[in-house]
């Protein structure tokens, strides 16, 4: 080999490999990668599993349209494990994918640890199940589909006061940032809607045996229970409620949407009420037809949060169309003045990104959650702008 | 004077199911000095036993007496298998393996039977009687008798029987109860055996309490447990019943008059903190220093002396 041959050498390899390069970047250029973070492993893993089902659900069912912009969307899945040590490092690896914006079902302490990572690197992250007020004031890049709990809590005491005209209330609030928040918003709107608060006990997320509890709310004589909590502590709750004898309505969260909840309480779950993010029965396609295909995907009914999640890819997938780009940037911008109608009704974003929607009521009859109303009053349910 | 009377049947309640969980522990504690996380593991699959036979069958009892016997053979296994290879070790390896078990239950549950836990289709011992003003389920009777015949049934056999005497031998002095005859390897079978059906029947007897049996049914009962056993003097049955006892009604007044300062759950951490501060042997440790005659006649007739084991090579 002469002298000379080696730099033409070492310039069509060079030249091949840009080449290479090129044909891979138009590869990875006709799919948009979209990061989804939850707890799939772990005490989480329940909500976290059916935020995926849900996520997977709407990919198909936007990639079965055609995709966006010409582009199919694929899910880049990771496990934070419901651990907010594990979120940031898969947090950085989804920003190593090349993913445009995340989606996470994962809970508030994992979500608030892996929202600064994303805000850094400029990737739209949309919460659909996380509470945490710290998310959407992480920075710019944040947006949150559902309401924080503070909105909710006041919805509730619409729900009690006007809907339900009950007065004297008891609240039981499960000590997590989610119960303690929805808690302050309906001791806030409480007196709005002459609801009288007898008491407020405090219990905690891994309690199922309520005795002690339930003997001193019996001594308090409530006609409303506000219990705030999940399906496996109200579940257990209500049932031993009843089975005391206590006949007090029964009021909760979206947190109970769960057949599960019904299922474990049984005859004693009849006639609770809820604030809820599913319309049941609702005619609107974008609804039904989401409740349909969730119950045909994974064989179960839907619930709050992979109703949510599926609400979050939804949002993400009409902001996406608007921009008719998947540069993160221009999907910022038009995330914010997107409005959108998605499983959970229609949605968009106030100045700090959170939510604004209404409540959809249900109410269990005969073993199964049905439509029971809607709170809708804008003014009460307008989220924190700060 | 209702709402008290209420809170102490709760606390009874209670009480019962943390003694036939904690005894477990107690006893291989005494046994091995492994502090055996793992059982909470073997009380979660109790749990979900019993539900599972439960559902298939139709009968509860079935149920009931499968999950205790599967589950005995479950923790015979565990020790055989896990427990017996490193027993030579250092005391964290055989903690960190416990460690490591009761993961490995906890997640096999959840791969197995789904995350969102399960349900009783009908749920067992439903209804309540009326006492004055208090009504009271069956199923929470059935627990407290359950823990009676149980705890009482070992008590009998640990003092009446030869089978008994040769294990409470081996607990006081391993290597003379051996040298007597006594095959270590069945009596630590045994101990285990006893002590895991005990946690399957307190797990059979929560998921029925509950109607629900989760995958991290085990979480709560594993660290709290371990409160106990410290609370009654590591290894010593009869303190460990006091223990549970006390704590089940600490807790139910306790979450009714301090749950807007202070966790539930941290009551038994609170207690156990105080007591290694004080007592660092334990409330009712030792026959010489036993506090008073409730704890004496509790302890079992000997039973106590289980503590005062060396660890066995």
């Amino acid at each position: 080999m002469s002298p000379r041959s080696t730099p033409r050498f070492v310039r069509l390899a060079a030249g091949l490999l840009c080449g290479l390069a090129l044909v891979g970047g138009a590869l990875a250029q006709t799919t948009t990668k979209i990061g989804f973070q939850a707890g799939l492993t772990g005490p989480a893993a329940a909500d976290g599993n059916a935020g995926l089902a849900a996520a997977k659900l709407a990919v198909e069912q936007i990639n079965g349209a055609g995709g966006l912009n010409g582009k199919k969307l694929e899910l880049v899945v990771y496990d934070d494990q419901g651990k907010p040590e594990q979120a940031v490092p898969i947090a950085n690896r989804m920003v190593g994918d090349g993913v445009r914006a995340v989606v996470s079902a994962g809970f508030s302490g994992p979500s608030r640890a892996a929202a600064p990572v994303f805000q850094k690197a400029k990737i739209p992250y949309i919460a659909s199940i996380a509470f945490a007020p710290e998310i959407t004031r992480t920075g710019n890049y944040m947006f949150r589909v559902t309401s924080v709990g503070e909105v909710q809590g006041r919805a509730a005491a619409k729900l009690v006061g006007e809907v339900l005209r009950k007065k004297r209330t008891v609240l039981l609030t499960i000590k997590t940032d989610f119960g303690k928040t929805l808690a302050a918003g309906f001791k806030e709107a409480a007196p709005k809607f002459g609801v009288q608060l007898l008491k407020e006990y405090e219990y905690a997320p891994s309690d199922r045996q309520f005795g002690p509890l339930i003997a001193s709310i019996k001594a308090d004589n409530p006609e409303v229970i506000y219990a705030t909590g999940f399906y496996f502590t109200a579940g257990p709750l209500v049932a031993q409620l009843r089975s005391a004898g206590i006949t007090a309505d029964v009021v909760g969260a979206e947190s109970l949407s769960s057949q599960q909840y019904i299922d474990i309480a049984g005859q004693a779950a009849e006639g609770t009420v809820i604030t809820n993010v599913i319309d049941w029965g609702s005619q609107l396609p974008e609804i039904a037809d989401f409740l349909k295909a969730y119950e045909k995907a994974t064989n179960s009914k839907a619930e709050a949060a992979a109703t949510s999640t599926h609400a979050a890819v939804t949002t993400l997938a009409a902001a996406i169309r608007k921009a008719r780009s998947d540069e993160p940037e221009k999907i910022r911008a038009a995330l914010e003045t997107t409005e959108v109608m998605t499983a959970i009704g229609r949605i968009s974003f106030n100045k700090l990104h959170e939510v604004k929607k209404s409540f959809p009521l249900s109410i269990v009859r005969n073993g199964k959650w049905e439509r029971f109303g809607v709170i809708d009053d804008a003014a009460l349910l307008a989220p924190p702008e700060q | 004077m209702s709402l008290f009377l209420n809170l102490s049947s709760q606390g009874l309640i209670n009480g019962a199911v943390y003694a036939l969980i904690a005894i477990g522990l107690a006893m291989v504690f005494g046994l091995l000095r492994i502090l055996h996380i793992a059982h909470a593991g073997l009380f979660a699959l109790g749990g979900y036993l019993g539900l599972v036979i439960t559902n298939a069958t139709g009968s509860f009892a079935l149920g009931l007496v499968l999950s205790m016997a599967l589950v005995a053979v479950c923790g015979v296994l565990m020790y055989r298998l896990c427990y017996e290879p490193i027993l030579d070790q250092p005391p964290y390896v055989p903690l960190i393996a416990s460690v490591g078990m009761f993961l490995a239950i906890e997640e096999l549950l959840r791969l197995v039977f789904g995350d969102h836990g399960l349900s009783y289709h009908v749920p067992p011992l439903a209804g309540a009687i009326e006492v004055g003003s208090m009504r009271i389920k069956y199923a929470e009777i059935a627990v407290v008798v359950m823990a009676c015949v149980l705890l009482g049934g070992l008590a009998l056999f640990a003092t009446r029987t030869r089978i008994g005497m040769a294990w409470r031998a081996t607990v006081s002095e391993p290597r003379m109860a051996a040298s007597c005859g006594v095959s270590l390897r069945q009596v630590r079978y045994l101990n285990f055996a006893i002590g895991s059906a005990f946690a399957a029947a307190a797990g059979v007897m929560v998921g029925v309490l509950n109607n629900l049996v989760e995958p991290s049914m085990g979480a709560v009962p594993s660290y709290k447990a371990l409160a106990i056993i410290v609370l009654g003097g590591l290894g010593n049955m009869g303190g460990t019943l006091v223990a549970a006892l006390l704590l089940g009604l600490v807790e139910a007044f306790g979450a009714t008059y301090l749950s807007n300062y202070l966790d539930r759950d941290s009551i038994a951490f609170a207690a156990m903190l105080c007591v290694l501060l004080i007592r660092p042997e334990g409330l009712f440790s030792g026959p010489a220093r036993a506090t008073g005659g409730l704890a004496k006649t509790l302890q079992l007739k000997g039973a106590a002396k289980w503590v005062l084991t060396k660890r066995p090579s």
